[in-house]
């Protein structure tokens, strides 16, 4: 670690600032000038925070509409008995899409949207670590997005679900590109969510105002981190389900075919292994919002905070233990349902413990009954009657009954609409005043809540006794004289009124919006945290130091010093986009993180991405590979513009600190980007591997099945011995980059070639080594599983192949030396992954069944 | 990272990850010996699938105990000599974790005197 | 009073609320929450121990829920002094951690204990096997004792007072086998069979549908079924066992012939005939039935006739193509004959 620890000590009560008054002539010009966004059609090439998080919200925004119209079609088809308003077909589209639409397309991108705009201005930081970044997240998803969307126009939607169970959504059942449009899309949008989670978690850690410790974290910025390493464990699971399904659909590999020794049953556990978390990864960040927007509205600091950290890291841990809730009636024994009833129930404690923090906030202070304030009062009533009849359906015998039912159908919208749209909306009332010249008109708010709220009630309560009284989900149509006639109108009354409070809102957002950097509204409610500082695109003219929770009601003057440069580095050290990153318990300032500015490359990688994805679900294979190429290409171009080295000499951000400008190691905020990376990608592995195992139990004696050879052991051990050696030979170049002096061997590049040579070749060897006993990928769903494992392995090795020769050719450009060697640490990270996985994946492809001896 | 801060960490969420590793044993051993028919095996006279459940959930509850008391004991001590406030957070928020994680552990052991083994 | 006593008094007076309570909110709600295909209209033993649960958890929720909204109330309109005491870490500690944590320990070990006494396997239950297929339902009746085995499809029957043990797979899709009168769901995986257990404690005419997601006609993939007393069951396992009955009239017999000719046995089965198909629903008995198509229409000439010619039109995306070139003449023969199948 190369920052230096402070020599201040921090926590002090009599502010004495770090920078004098008055500021030098053109400091505050230099500044402006680093962070000034492109202007005309350059303007799409920004990635400052404040930019991209509002183009993303409105994008999840613009799918959130989308979305609930797809829902009024279907409560208008329903409204009936027998009614033939949309046939068979598109309604089960239409669900299918609204289903998808909302929750992968909206609910996690809104969130993440809203904390890629928040987080930075909350924590006083310049921008997220990683601007282009975000960028590409968002240019991704939302060309990605839009022609995903499409598909509803053409008859291409998918039509399985949005929970895709095989067989119906295997190529036997649905030959139709319909679900291939589902996987390969929702794929590549939940790797856009990945690089936001990894972003979020590195700005959270990282980039804070000084002396914001752990204790003096705004809540939101725990909820969120708990919310981005939610969907670092959570995601893959589904990214490996969809890849799974996709190979079945594409090759035939037979991993959910029961004729074939694969089972149905591995998808729904992949699936709600990511799926039921995600209720929480949407639900946190919320949490986060009405956390942040209580306390303001009851002008008191908020009661509980520790409590509700224990909270948002319980939750965050036990949502992993929930997913078989979704298959209490697939026949597994009742002893391992009874463990997730027990989860379950017990996720509910962390929710009681937030709902009563609020609720002795409010009664601590006085609450002011703004629009903000009525939708957080909606989202306790219809979240807590949600959170009731949760515990309801984790009774496995209770779910028995209600499962599939339109129980349920409202119960998860009791939850989703509570726990997430109404914070939301109480969000966009609250943090308007921040992004625009106006804020949203309070009197037209109140009809926007009370249509929403009634509305809601008047559409799902009576669906709890239209699922009770036998009404499955997932019907486009029902019979006559059942009962459930009336019910069914009333929903239908109700989901317009829903439609009628968003409409208003659209209407007054329209009026009243107009976006603000610089000349907002500013600090209408009297909040405290630090996203209401006076601010520009380079968001608080100097970083402040915080010595509370609340610092903009107990620092006084705190605005006007922040705004006069009083706080730390209240210019620019290098002359261009920079920020403070600190360290990651105490927020001590480490060092000067030089941010990348404007730049086509994300927006073009981004749109290169998605056709690469989406071209191949149409089956135009080689314009999706010369796609797939530029998009990789874009990449590079885009890295090789990062990595700067030490362009100055240690700078003083004032009150005597002195930071480098570039650090390595640890420290460095890319070396945690690339830890979580791993994390990511041992996930997916790890997924694989449950995959390989489940499928062994299902296959009794026949694993391997009869007529199937393992390869001898000679080809595995060499393989294993070459994946050794490549990181042996990495970890002495690494050797070879030591010093002050920067030095760049010639024995660097040339040792990075060999090991490439070894990872390569011990892959290549074990491909071959299987290849030879003619296990066919097809036949039987062991093939399936080693060849996906195999197929993994690869993939890991080629990426690292491209880095590999990346950092070749950094040190051939004279980029890569003893100091400035970030990037060969990002590379050796990888290596060292790779290797172990490689290794695990070795001793469970050929171990496993000789030890199991094909029980 | 240093190690005192990872450990700190480790501890904060020791009570969750003693609760995870008692939910994969048994969830994974249940599933297995259900899967497999080999439910029928005893060990010492118990059968076997309570009887894992039941010493996963005492191991990892005396292990959550322990990382209860020895949180709260640093969170106790933090009058006698001077801690900064991360420290005094994480050492708060671990007991609360740890102890609200024993509850948790309880919970997942009690079906092992309530429900047969694999029906 | 002892403690017994005591608790079969509170048992009775909850019991009596939770009724009134409920019929108050189907009133309310203008539905009768009696139904053929209820879960609030239990038959069953399983069905009822599944609705006391519901009621017990229904009513500690409404009031969980009411208790919640009122502190929330409390919180927002009480005047300052007064509302104090709940502006502090108090409330969080014994709110939202004792109280659920207390309200949880007992809730949970009775959920499992409903879940073990819920679809248990018992001695000498009638086992019928069912299997999904897209949008239909082939059900068989083995063999029982003296009894032969029979297939017939979309229609359950069963004997009161005797355990049903019901087996189910699927043949395509993962359909989800579902009597919300007698009980939970179970379901229909291929290549997993799955067993669900109930016992049927009133006779009468009941449903049951496909509650997971399983294609175009998932929303018209429904059964009948019928609880009968023991006698009656017996009666009608040995009729159902029986080969077709002869067509009595020239009109029924030449409906026989147009199903030959037509090459129905080629997908159906109709026991005493050369038809022997078994891709569709076994039809020997098909005009005993109280439904057709997969519990979608009253089971008559008419219906019949009319799904026949149109059964694409009426539940497109089954298998069975629409016979629309049919003469009147002969659907009304083909159709009579379909009919006289009791």
């Amino acid at each position: 670690m190369n920052a230096p620890e402070s020599p201040r000590s921090f926590g002090r009560n009599e502010p004495d600032y770090p920078n004098p008054l008055p500021r030098p002539e053109g400091e505050f010009e230099a500044l402006q000038k680093a962070w000034k966004a492109p202007s005309g059609l350059s303007f799409i090439t920004a990635v400052n925070n404040t930019y991209v998080g509002l183009w993303y919200i409105g994008t999840a925004f613009l799918f959130f509409i989308l979305a609930g119209i797809l829902a009024l079609i279907m409560r208008a088809q329903l409204a009936l008995p027998e009614s033939n308003l949309v046939g068979h077909d598109l309604y089960n589209q239409l669900f299918t899409m609204h289903g998808t639409v909302m929750m992968f397309l909206f609910a996690v991108p809104a969130v993440e949207a809203a904390s890629v705009y928040l987080l930075p201005n909350m924590q006083a930081a310049r921008d997220l670590p990683f601007p282009r970044l975000s960028a590409y997240a968002f240019w991704a998803y939302f060309v990605g997005g839009l022609v995903f969307f499409g598909t509803i126009f053409f008859g291409l939607a998918p039509n399985g679900g949005w929970f895709m169970y095989p067989p119906l959504t295997g190529s036997k059942y649905s030959p139709a590109e319909n679900a291939d449009w589902w996987l390969l899309g929702i794929g590549f949008i939940e790797i856009s969510a990945i690089a936001g989670a990894i972003e979020i978690i590195v700005g959270v850690m990282k980039t804070r105002a000084v002396g914001m410790s752990l204790d003096k974290l705004p809540i939101y910025s725990w909820a969120m981190l708990v919310f981005a390493v939610m969907i670092v464990i959570g995601f893959p699971a589904v990214i490996l389900a969809t890849l799974l399904l996709e190979m079945e659909r594409a090759f035939g590999w037979p991993f959910f075919i029961a004729e074939r020794g694969g089972d149905p049953l591995l998808w729904q556990h992949l699936f709600w292994f990511f799926g039921h978390p995600e209720v929480y990864i949407i639900f946190l960040p919320a949490t986060g919002m009405v956390s942040m927007i209580v306390p303001t509205m009851a002008q008191t600091p908020l009661v509980g905070y520790r409590l509700i950290v224990l909270a948002l890291v319980a939750t965050g841990f036990l949502s992993f233990g929930l997913w078989v809730h979704h298959m209490f009636a697939t026949g597994l024994p009742k002893m391992s349902l009874s463990f997730f009833s027990a989860a379950s129930t017990a996720v509910a404690v962390p929710s009681g413990i937030q709902v009563f923090a609020w609720i002795a906030t409010i009664a601590s202070g006085r609450m002011k009954l703004t629009t903000p304030s009525l939708f957080i009062i909606g989202f306790l009533f219809i979240f807590t009657l949600g959170g009731l009849t949760g515990v309801m359906v984790a009774m496995a015998p209770f779910d028995w009954q209600a499962h599939d039912s339109y129980f349920v159908v409202a119960h998860l919208h009791y939850v989703l609409i509570g726990g997430m749209v109404f914070p939301l909306f109480a969000a966009f009332y609250y943090w308007m005043p921040v992004a625009s010249k106006y804020p949203l008109s309070e009197r037209l708010g109140r009809w926007v809540f009370g249509l929403m709220f009634l509305g809601v009630n008047v559409t799902f309560l009576p669906m709890h006794i239209t699922g009770l009284i036998g009404m499955p989900r997932r019907v486009y149509t029902y019979p006559v004289g059942m009962g459930w006639d009336t019910l069914n109108v009333v929903s239908t009354i109700g989901a317009f009124m829903i439609a009628a409070g968003v409409a208003i809102f659209i209407y007054d957002l329209a009026r009243k919006f107009r976006f603000a950097s610089d000349d907002n509204a500013g600090n209408v409610w009297n909040a405290s945290t630090l996203e209401w500082l006076p601010n520009g695109n380079y968001n608080t003219r100097s970083i402040p130091e915080v010595v509370s929770r609340d610092p903009l009601w107990d620092q006084p003057n705190l605005s006007k010093d922040v705004e006069e440069g009083r706080y730390y580095l209240p210019g620019t050290a290098t002359g261009g986009r920079e920020a403070l990153v600190t360290s990651p318990f105490d927020a001590r300032p480490q060092y000067i993180l030089q941010v990348p500015g404007p730049g086509w490359q994300p927006v073009l990688a981004a749109v290169f991405t998605a056709a690469f994805f989406l071209l191949l679900t149409v089956k135009f294979v080689l314009t999706s590979v010369v796609c797939g190429v530029i998009a990789v290409g874009c990449v590079i171009w885009w890295l090789w513009e990062t990595d700067p080295g030490p362009v100055r000499p240690p700078a003083d951000i004032g009150g005597g600190i002195v930071v480098p400008v570039y650090v390595t190691g640890p420290a460095n905020h890319s070396w945690w980007a690339m830890i979580v990376l791993m994390v990511v990608a041992g996930m997916v592995f790890t997924c694989l591997i449950f995959s390989y195992l489940f499928l062994w139990l299902v296959n009794p004696g026949a694993w391997p099945p009869q007529n199937v050879r393992i390869p001898e052991w000679t080809w595995p051990s060499l393989a294993a011995f070459l994946y050794c050696g490549s990181a042996v030979l990495i970890a002495a170049a690494s050797r070879q980059l030591r010093g002050e002096d920067r030095r760049s061997p010639i024995s660097v590049p040339i040792l990075i070639g060999v090991a490439l040579l070894f990872l390569c070749g011990g892959s290549a060897i074990d491909l071959w080594a299987q290849w030879g006993t003619d296990l066919s990928p097809s036949a039987h769903a062991y093939g399936a599983a080693v060849y996906a494992i195999m197929s993994l392995q690869i993939f890991f090795v080629l990426t690292t192949l491209i880095m590999g020769a990346y950092t070749i050719a950094r040190w051939l450009a004279r980029r890569l030396d003893s100091v400035r060697r970030t990037t060969f640490d990002n590379t050796m990270l990888f290596w060292y992954y790779t290797v172990g996985q490689g290794l695990v994946a070795l001793i469970v492809v050929h171990c496993f069944p000789r030890l199991t001896g094909g029980i | 990272m240093s190690g005192r801060r990872t450990g700190q960490v480790l501890l904060m969420v020791a009570g969750l990850i003693a609760w995870a590793v008692q939910f994969t044993i048994i969830y994974a051993v249940t599933s297995t010996l259900c899967g497999r028919g080999w439910a029928d095996a005893a060990f010492l006279g118990f059968e076997i699938v309570p009887m894992t459940i039941v010493s996963a959930t005492l191991v990892t509850f005396s292990a959550t105990l322990l990382a209860a008391v020895w949180s709260f004991r640093n969170h106790r001590r933090k009058g006698e000599q001077p801690v900064s406030g991360a420290d005094s957070f994480m050492n708060h928020v671990a007991t609360l974790i740890n102890g609200l994680s024993l509850v948790i552990i309880l919970w997942h052991g009690i079906s092992a005197f309530i429900l047969p083994a694999c029906a | 009073m002892n403690l017994e006593a005591r608790w079969h008094t509170l048992h009775g007076w909850l019991g009596t609320f939770a009724k009134r309570a409920a019929a108050l909110f189907c009133m309310l709600s203008l539905i009768g929450c009696s139904g053929v295909q209820s879960a609030l209209d239990p038959a069953g033993g399983d069905a009822s121990r599944i609705y006391w649960l519901t009621v017990i958890m229904t009513v500690g929720g409404t009031l969980i829920f009411l208790g919640v909204t009122s502190l929330l109330l409390y919180a927002i309109f009480a005047p300052p002094e007064r509302r104090a005491w709940l502006g502090t870490r108090g409330t969080i500690v014994y709110g939202g951690l004792a109280f659920p944590i207390v309200t949880l320990s007992a809730l949970l070990p009775y959920g499992l204990i409903v879940m073990r006494d819920t679809d248990v396997p018992q001695e000498g239950a009638l086992p019928i096997e069912v299997i999904g297929e897209q949008y239909w339902w082939r059900v068989r009746y083995p063999a029982d004792g003296r009894q032969t085995e029979f297939s017939t499809a979309n229609e359950i029957v069963v004997p009161v007072g005797r355990s049903i043990a019901v087996s189910v797979t699927s043949a395509d899709v993962i359909h989800s086998f579902w009597i919300p009168n007698f009980g939970g769901k179970i379901d229909m995986i291929p290549g997993r069979i799955n067993r669900i257990n109930f016992t049927a404690e009133r006779p009468g005419v009941y449903r049951g549908v496909c509650a997971e997601f399983c294609g175009d006609q998932h929303a018209r993939m429904a059964f009948d079924v019928i609880a009968l007393e023991p006698e009656a069951f017996e009666a009608w396992r040995t009729e159902q066992a029986k080969p077709a009955r002869e067509p009595e009239i020239p009109l029924l017999a030449r409906g026989r012939e147009l199903f030959r000719v037509g090459g129905c046995g080629s997908c159906h089965a109709v026991r005493g005939t050369e038809a022997s198909g078994q891709f569709g629903p076994d039809l020997t008995h098909v005009g005993s039935r109280r439904t057709i198509g997969a519990g979608q229409f009253p089971n008559n000439i008419g219906t019949l006739a009319g799904w026949i010619a149109n059964t694409q039109h009426i539940k497109p995306g089954v298998r069975m193509p629409s016979y629309g070139s049919l003469s009147g003449e002969d659907l009304r023969a083909l159709a009579g004959y379909m009919e006289s199948l009791k």
